[in-house]
């Protein structure tokens, strides 16, 4: 680590050029990076390439009928987004919980995501409004599904050589809810989180996923399903939903909670979540 | 001791600085070793105390988790050092004082930060948007009610003098 090298490349295809090199690491806000690195997490760090000034992944924009969510783009640029706040409401409240307001001026969606833990408060939103990845390596770009990207805990499809350039999301209006428990409201490491988010396309979509309760993020599809299936969500009909929430959760015990507690909590947030929306 | 060193220039209390800064150097340690400002502190070291609070492009960060050498030229970097003359800062350091919200006094600047950044978007903040404003920097003196009186303060003094 004494010879660190340190690049600020000056494109996309500069800097997937660069992290070719195993041993570097792409660097945005900084939030996750800094505290490993100093935590002793990469001892065979040799560079860190500065990815947080390229302008292609600083930007939210839309091509049609998608939206594409640029990688460096901080929590606070989601938040204050007109569009993100009308359309992606699960993913507006996720990247309101990230943190505190210092840490949202800093960490960006990309890095959320990259870093892969099964805590991530983006996660779950982007897998409730069905995002797809943009993996680049400069030259070209794979398209993912969120629910495919990540392997295990802190492991993605990512490559040497390449960097997330965005999440494409279809520009449709979801309500949606965003919930996670934690110990206090400010900086928690969510004991569990769950995001659903929901769209009427001539029928009614439900898409519930919860964090923090398996090594990667879990979609609730038999509750998804059933709600789907309800002519009208009743209170009945949430208690259900909740049960097979309970049902799909596969927490463990660690530090931050237990996993009786989490199993119970998913029946818990599903109720409130899908209570806010509805009402 | 063979690290590389990084020339960066950018912004510092409004004046264009250059300085050499090691790859994994931070903003803070920065600010501390290189231009000897003191005022942040570092308290954990992981962004959750806000001790470390400065402004970057008029936004509150946490200058022990940004690294020095991703400062861009066009960065305008400020710390409590840089406001030793704005009267809505001098305003929140006497309410403070007044209040008796300083104990140990190590949370203070990053508090005084979060606080101006509150009182310059919300001139009138009610106690929840106070709290929230001060929610990411940790006192471990225990003394928030007092912190929290101090804000409200300022807010009502800036405002009979405007």
């Amino acid at each position: 680590m004494n010879n660190l090298q340190f690049i600020r490349p000056a494109s996309v295809q500069a800097a997937c050029e660069a992290l070719k090199n195993p041993g570097f690491m792409p660097v945005a806000g900084g939030s996750d990076l800094v505290v490993k690195i100093r935590n002793g997490l990469y001892p065979n760090l040799e560079g860190i390439v500065d990815i947080g000034d390229l302008a292609p992944l600083n930007l939210i924009r839309t091509d049609e009928n998608r939206v594409i969510i640029g990688s460096g783009c901080t929590m606070n640029q989601i938040i204050n987004d007109r569009l993100m706040q009308d359309y992606f409401p699960a993913l507006v409240k996720a990247a309101a919980t990230v943190g505190a307001l210092q840490i949202r001026n800093s960490a960006t969606i990309g890095g959320n995501v990259a870093n892969a833990s099964p805590a991530g408060d983006t996660i779950p939103a982007l897998y409730s409004l069905e995002a797809r990845v943009l993996i680049t390596n400069g030259s070209s770009t794979r398209k993912v599904p969120i629910d495919e990207f990540f392997l295990s805990p802190g492991k993605t499809l990512i490559q040497a050589g390449e960097i997330i350039e965005g999440f494409t999301l279809l520009l449709r209006k979801t309500r949606g809810e965003f919930l996670k428990l934690g110990e206090r409201r400010a900086h928690a490491i969510s004991k569990i989180n769950m995001a659903v988010s929901t769209w009427n396309d001539g029928r009614n979509h439900w898409r519930i996923a919860m964090g923090s309760v398996a090594p990667t993020v879990l979609r609730c599809r038999e509750a998804e399903e059933f709600l789907e299936s309800c002519a009208q969500i009743d209170e009945a009909a949430i208690n259900k939903a909740a049960e097979m929430a309970i049902n799909t959760a596969k927490p463990i015990s660690d530090l931050r909670s237990t996993s009786a507690y989490r199993k119970r909590m998913a029946g818990v947030l599903l109720k409130r979540s899908v209570t806010a929306i509805i009402k | 001791m063979s690290n590389n060193l990084i020339k960066i220039s950018f912004s510092l209390n409004g004046n264009k600085v250059e300085t050499e800064v090691s790859p994994q150097l931070t903003v803070l340690e920065m600010l501390r070793r290189n231009f000897r400002l003191t005022a942040a502190k570092e308290g954990c070291g992981k962004g959750e105390c806000g001790a470390c609070s400065v402004m970057l492009n008029d936004q509150p960060i946490n200058s022990c988790l940004k690294l020095a050498a991703t400062l861009k030229p066009g960065d305008r970097l400020v710390s409590v050092e840089g406001f030793n003359e704005d009267p809505l800062m001098k305003n929140i350091q006497e309410a403070y004082v007044e209040e008796g919200a300083v104990q140990c006094g190590f949370c203070i600047p990053g508090m005084t930060m979060a606080s101006y950044h509150l009182l310059k978007h919300n001139a009138k903040p009610d106690e929840h948007a106070i709290k929230q404003a001060l929610s990411g920097n940790i006192c471990r003196c225990t003394g928030y009610r007092k912190i929290e009186a101090a804000v409200k303060k300022a807010a009502e003094r800036t405002k009979a003098n405007e």
